[in-house]
């Protein structure tokens, strides 16, 4: 009978750290599933790659920096940076028509996903720590929160070509 | 059997597009500008008649300079990875050298004649390209920093135009040596060159290629550009309806017309002939040529073509 009980109490705490996982996972999408985020240039990276601070905007900080690497691609794909300091120049999304977002909503879903396959083309430039001022309280109940990622760039245009939503230089050559 | 045939015929339909389907590929060739070249004093001064001429000396750049080859391959690498090698011009001014040096040697077995040049050969014997990339860079020098301004222009040969850019001032460095500085300012601006030239070929994919169409004259030619054929209307009026019906939505500019020559300019040309095949300026003109040639004009003509974009046609004969 004591062991029925303890199985059902592991169950029980198995059950609700389940659903909590899930319940933040969905509460970060929420918080940044409208693609709120600003993009900028933090210097020149290696050849075929960039290197960019996202800034997130999110209720709890956590959710802003979770988020970050995807809003960097995303920002990339879609809305490049504009030039500045430190040698870099003016970037143009990879797409420049962002109705095609839509039009292939399919493949884009599955790339944006939890765990999808975005984070091949991105990652941390700063082990993941994020400097005092990039950690921004903006109102009462909301963070910006900056984090800066090398985004491969290269890599995620012959991608891109390769599903057919961008054109490469050589089409119809 | 039935479906090895059926096999057979879709291999030779994909065979036949992917033979015919592609337009002309425009040839791409990085070239210093005539800025730098004067900057790093890489000029060649010529006497014409009193007046000196200075135009750059590309082989002696090529020989002298480090720093030109190495931005110049870090060009060419960016964009072979994108799918578009360019052509080298160091190895084109060597390839004339030897094609010069055997043509000047070379004599006919029985015989003994040379080979055929005419004076218009001579002086087309250049490296060429379709686009030239005309590359620009200094180094500013501001106390111990150093940085680099960097300017990268995509000109069409043909047509004169600017096709893609890319231009900045690199970041300031304490440290770094030009070639780095120069390497960083090369990584920084080919995204924006390459998405300058994509939307040139996307325009020309969408609209045709831009060509120059000249028409010019024979002095022993006893018509001219005023005459009227059979009752038709005026010879240069007759060639504007006829661009008109044959370029891509009408387009084309008639920038200079007299009684002797006319100059076409922005003549959109379709990519692709009705059998499918790709066309450039020579193919598109040797269709006016034909047209003229024929009656009610019966007038004998010489085509002239110059790379992918530019044709001239000469009235009177052959």
């Amino acid at each position: 009978m004591k062991l029925k009980h303890v199985i059902l109490s592991v169950l029980f705490i198995g059950f609700c750290t389940s659903v909590n996982a899930q319940w933040k996972k969905n509460k970060a999408n929420e918080d940044t599933k409208i693609w709120r985020y600003d993009l900028e240039c933090e210097g020149i990276a290696k050849q075929g790659s960039k290197l960019v601070k996202v800034w997130s905007y999110s209720k709890n900080p956590k959710h802003a920096i979770s988020r970050g690497m995807k809003n960097a691609v995303h920002g990339i794909i879609f809305k490049g940076f504009a030039g500045g300091g430190q040698g870099c120049t003016q970037f143009r999304a990879l797409v420049n028509d962002p109705s095609l977002e839509e039009k292939h909503k399919e493949f884009f879903e599955s790339f944006f996903a939890d765990g999808g396959a975005y984070l091949r083309y991105v990652s941390s430039a700063t082990d993941g720590n994020i400097a005092p001022g990039d950690r921004l309280k903006i109102s009462k109940r909301e963070y910006k929160i900056g984090i800066v990622v090398n985004v491969l760039t290269d890599q995620l245009r012959r991608l891109l070509e390769e599903k057919g939503i961008v054109k490469s230089l050589n089409s119809g050559f | 059997m039935k479906s090895y045939k059926l096999f057979t015929l879709i291999t030779f339909t994909l065979f036949c597009l992917l033979s015919f389907g592609q337009a002309k590929k425009p040839t791409l060739m990085v070239v210093p500008s005539d800025v730098w070249c004067n900057q790093n004093g890489y000029m060649l001064n010529f006497d014409n008649q009193g007046s000196t001429i200075r135009i750059p000396d590309y082989k002696r750049a090529f020989q002298e300079n480090a720093e030109v080859l190495q931005v110049i391959s870090q060009i060419n690498g960016m964009m072979a990875e994108r799918g578009f090698p360019l052509k080298n011009m160091e190895s084109a001014i060597k390839t004339m050298e030897s094609n010069a040096v055997e043509d000047a040697l070379r004599s006919s077995k029985d015989s003994g004649a040379s080979v055929n040049e005419s004076p218009i050969d001579a002086i087309k014997k250049a490296a060429k390209a379709d686009i030239i990339i005309q590359l620009t860079w200094t180094v500013n020098k501001t106390g111990p920093k150093k940085s680099i301004n960097f300017n990268l222009q995509g000109l069409d040969a043909y047509t004169d135009k600017q096709v893609a850019t890319a231009t900045g001032t690199g970041a300031p460095s304490f440290s770094a040596e030009t070639p780095v500085l120069l390497s960083e300012a090369v990584i920084s601006h080919m995204d924006n060159f390459t998405l300058s030239l994509q939307d040139h070929f996307d325009d020309m994919f969408e609209n045709g290629r831009e060509i120059i169409v000249r028409i010019q004259t024979w002095d022993d030619w006893d018509g001219d550009l005023e005459t009227e054929f059979g009752g038709e209307d005026e010879l240069g009026y007759v060639i504007e309806d006829w661009l008109a019906d044959n370029t891509v939505k009408g387009r084309f500019s008639t920038t200079d017309i007299t009684e002797t020559m006319a100059l076409f300019e922005q003549v959109r040309i379709p990519l692709y002939n009705d059998k499918g095949r790709a066309i450039d300026a020579r193919r598109y003109v040797r269709e006016l040529s034909k047209y003229l040639k024929n009656a009610p004009f019966n007038i004998p003509n010489k085509l002239v073509m110059k790379g992918l974009g530019r044709a001239t046609i000469i009235l009177g004969s052959k």
